[in-house]
């Protein structure tokens, strides 16, 4: 028998915590900061979850290049998770939880993931992607996708890749600042 | 050319025709237009949107959810393999990159010999090509709009003495932008929405955007219409949609025709429908060059290797080798890894010739109904794997040959090659699904035809075994994998077929 895809996050989740030792994450949703903006699609845990992961995954190479902040990353993802297909929608949030309260536990980093320094959520998103439930790795694919289609939507960012833009409505002076 | 746009309807829509198509791509399209000719009344149903070069922005972010299925996040069902399917009036030729190819004679001969279909030869469809191609303007892409990474393939190959060749494609008054995965602004392709949708409503046809069909309605086995809902724009149901008519013709795509198939508790007594999927997964290859590419700009693919495609059953070089460059969106989710490292990778971006290998596939998967949408199970057996991992290697060397100092493999975790010689002892077991990243751009082969209702759908005239007056023309079509562009045989297909679509009509 085939499982649906929904019901194989589930239980892939459910075995990166019995491998952490039967340490039952609580899916949390106090403590976060309030956003300081409306959300449409995900809750102020959830879009802490996405600025945290979009921070590392566009972390400048140099000073100048602007950060996922600055383009609004995770405010982008929000709005284009709102348009997603509810089952997508499902699985892209079980993610998120995911990634917040288990990978740290599976990583043996002891708090969520929104709470750790930088290089221990560097390591966890290393260990996401090389993971080894397959579903895992391809959900961490698809963050990754989500991530730098709302970081490298923005003209901002296309001189890191010397891409000049679309041809038409292109601003006289170009697309870069 | 008139569309009434579902979204604009006012309360439900009942129509009474002769025949209804549901899809407006390669397949829809060109059946719509011989009905319409034909003298029978017609309409067609699609379920995106319907849209003009003016809406082409170039843009990724913006492209991505008005031309593709699911916003272009299409993938199998263990995500490892994203598929990327249109969505709208036209279908996949309205973002595809306008390669022509005819079906290969060895893949016509195979069908014949192993598959049971009759009346499909070089010979029989050979005036169905001709048309297609007249129609779509089609012509070898000239030497001058050979853009830099296409000119890397072809150095590359002719360097290591392998089969290389010009592509055709069906473009007129071509920019040479790139952008022709995001729709073009200069309305210079020769598409199914340019060229047969007018020519099908000058003929009489009716074609309705943003009306999904939900199910196929039969009685005593024989088809008499479909139901489904008019989305509003935000694609959400608004108001249903009943079309009664004496033929249905499936051209949903070999997704959204098995979709409907299953979905419509059709007959199946031989448990084919949605089975026999194909895909040519591909992968990328990038090789780092120390002058600039800037492989984005230009006609995206007008050259091909064939050196390692044949069309034998069971061959280890089951690959065809074309290049594949992708705007900064497209190119960020590929390259490996995040953070500074993959930030400096992009630095590179206008210094790389990106190729890739589509398998010529030989896995079976299954398109499967659930709730709203299709499901699409595919695991990938070793011999494709292998020769996956062949064509990728032949990329590799291409790229070297052609004078690229690093090529990498955008694996988990990257590897990074610095020449030729250290490709003859690489482990490429990374090439695997969940190893590296995985796209495909033609399912098909899911509704098979064949005279023997055993081991396929629709017979060698397109009408399905169990359902009388129900046909289907696309790439549900194909009893195998085809191993080049679909999208001339999938016209062609739908020309040649017209004629047994019009004759049930008349009953
Ligand atoms: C990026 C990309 C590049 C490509 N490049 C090439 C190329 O260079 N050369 C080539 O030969 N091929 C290319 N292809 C593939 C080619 O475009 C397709 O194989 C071909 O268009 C498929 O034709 P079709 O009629 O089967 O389906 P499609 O053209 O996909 O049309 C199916 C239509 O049916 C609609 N539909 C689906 N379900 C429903 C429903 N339930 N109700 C109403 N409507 C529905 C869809 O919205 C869609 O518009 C490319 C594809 C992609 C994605
Ligand atoms: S390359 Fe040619 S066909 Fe493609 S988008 Fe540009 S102008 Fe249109």
């Amino acid at each position: 028998m085939k499982l649906p895809r929904r019901r194989v996050v589930k239980a892939a989740v459910a075995a990166g915590l019995v491998a952490a030792g039967g340490v039952v994450a609580v899916v949390r949703t106090r403590g976060y900061e309030a956003p300081g903006r409306a959300l449409v699609a995900v809750s102020p845990w959830q879009y802490a979850v996405l600025q945290h992961v979009a921070r590392r995954f566009c972390a400048p190479d140099r000073d100048g290049v602007p950060d996922a902040d600055a383009i609004d990353v995770a405010g982008f993802c929000d709005r284009w998770i709102a348009e997603m297909s509810p089952v997508t929608r499902k699985d892209l949030l079980g993610l998120l939880g995911y990634v917040e309260h288990v990978l740290p536990v599976t990583c043996g980093l002891g708090r969520r993931f929104t709470a750790l320094p930088v290089e221990a959520q560097d390591r966890a998103l290393s260990a996401l992607e090389r993971s080894s439930v397959d579903l895992l790795r391809g959900g961490f694919q698809g963050l990754k996708a989500l991530i730098f289609l709302g970081y490298y939507r923005d003209p901002r960012t296309w001189s890191i890749a010397g891409y000049d833009g679309p041809l038409v409505r292109r601003p006289a002076r170009g697309w870069w600042p | 050319m008139t569309v009434t746009r579902g979204r604009d309807v006012a309360g439900a829509l009942r129509l009474d025709v002769d025949a209804v198509v549901v899809g407006t791509g390669a397949g829809g399209a060109a059946m719509l237009r011989e009905l319409a000719r034909a003298g029978l009344s017609c309409a067609a149903l699609e379920e995106g949107g319907h849209h003009a070069p003016v809406d082409f922005t170039q843009r990724e972010d913006e492209m991505f959810p008005l031309l593709f299925q699911e916003g272009g996040g299409r993938a199998t069902s263990d995500l490892a393999i994203r598929v990327l399917q249109g969505r709208g009036v036209g279908g996949s030729t309205v973002h595809n990159t306008n390669l022509c190819k005819r079906t290969p004679p060895e893949i016509l001969d195979l069908w014949a010999r192993r598959h049971h279909v009759t009346g499909m030869g070089v010979r029989d469809l050979e005036p169905a090509f001709r048309t297609i191609e007249q129609d779509l303007s089609v012509s070898q892409i000239p030497d001058g709009q050979v853009n830099p990474n296409n000119e890397a393939l072809r150095r590359g190959a002719t360097a290591l003495g392998w089969k290389n060749a010009a592509l055709s494609h069906n473009r007129v008054g071509c920019q040479a932008s790139g952008f022709c995965e995001l729709g073009c602004a200069y309305d210079a392709k020769q598409n199914a929405v340019k060229v047969l949708i007018p020519q099908a409503v000058a003929a009489g046809a009716r074609v309705f955007s943003d009306a999904k069909v939900d199910r196929v309605t039969t009685s005593n086995g024989r088809a008499t219409g479909v139901a489904g809902h008019l989305l509003d724009d935000r694609g959400r149901p608004k108001a249903a949609l009943d079309v009664r008519a004496k033929v249905v013709v499936l051209s949903a795509s070999a997704v959204g025709s098995a979709w409907l198939a299953r979905r419509s508790g059709l007959p199946d007594p031989h448990a084919q429908a949605g089975r026999s999927l194909r895909m040519h997964p591909g992968a990328v290859v990038a090789g780092r060059f120390r002058d600039p590419v800037h492989g984005h700009k230009g006609i995206p693919q007008s050259w091909e290797c064939t050196e390692w495609l044949s069309f034998e059953e069971g061959s280890p070089r089951r690959t065809w080798i074309v290049p594949a460059f992708a705007h900064p969106i497209g190119t960020a989710s590929t390259l490996p890894g995040f953070g500074r490292d993959h930030m400096a990778r992009m630095r590179d971006y206008n210094r790389l010739a990106v190729l890739t290998a589509m398998l010529h596939d030989e896995t079976s998967g299954v398109v499967e109904a659930e709730d709203t949408r299709p499901v699409l199970h595919y695991r990938m057996i070793e011999d494709d794997r292998a020769a996956l991992a062949r064509g990728l290697v032949a990329c590799a060397r291409i790229l070297f040959a052609a004078g690229a100092i690093e090529v990498t493999f955008p694996a988990i975790p990257p590897v990074t090659v610095r020449s030729a010689r250290e490709l003859d002892a690489l482990d490429t077991s990374f090439v695997r699904p969940h190893g590296t990243p995985l796209s495909a751009v033609h399912p098909m082969g899911t509704l098979r035809m064949g005279d023997d209702p055993r081991t396929s759908v629709v017979s060698s005239r397109g009408e399905h075994h169990q359902v009388k007056g129900l046909f289907v023309a696309d790439g549900s079509l194909f009893p195998t994998s085809l191993g080049g562009p679909p999208q001339i045989s999938i016209y062609a297909f739908a020309l040649h077929l017209a004629k047994h679509v019009i004759a049930s009509a008349r009953g």
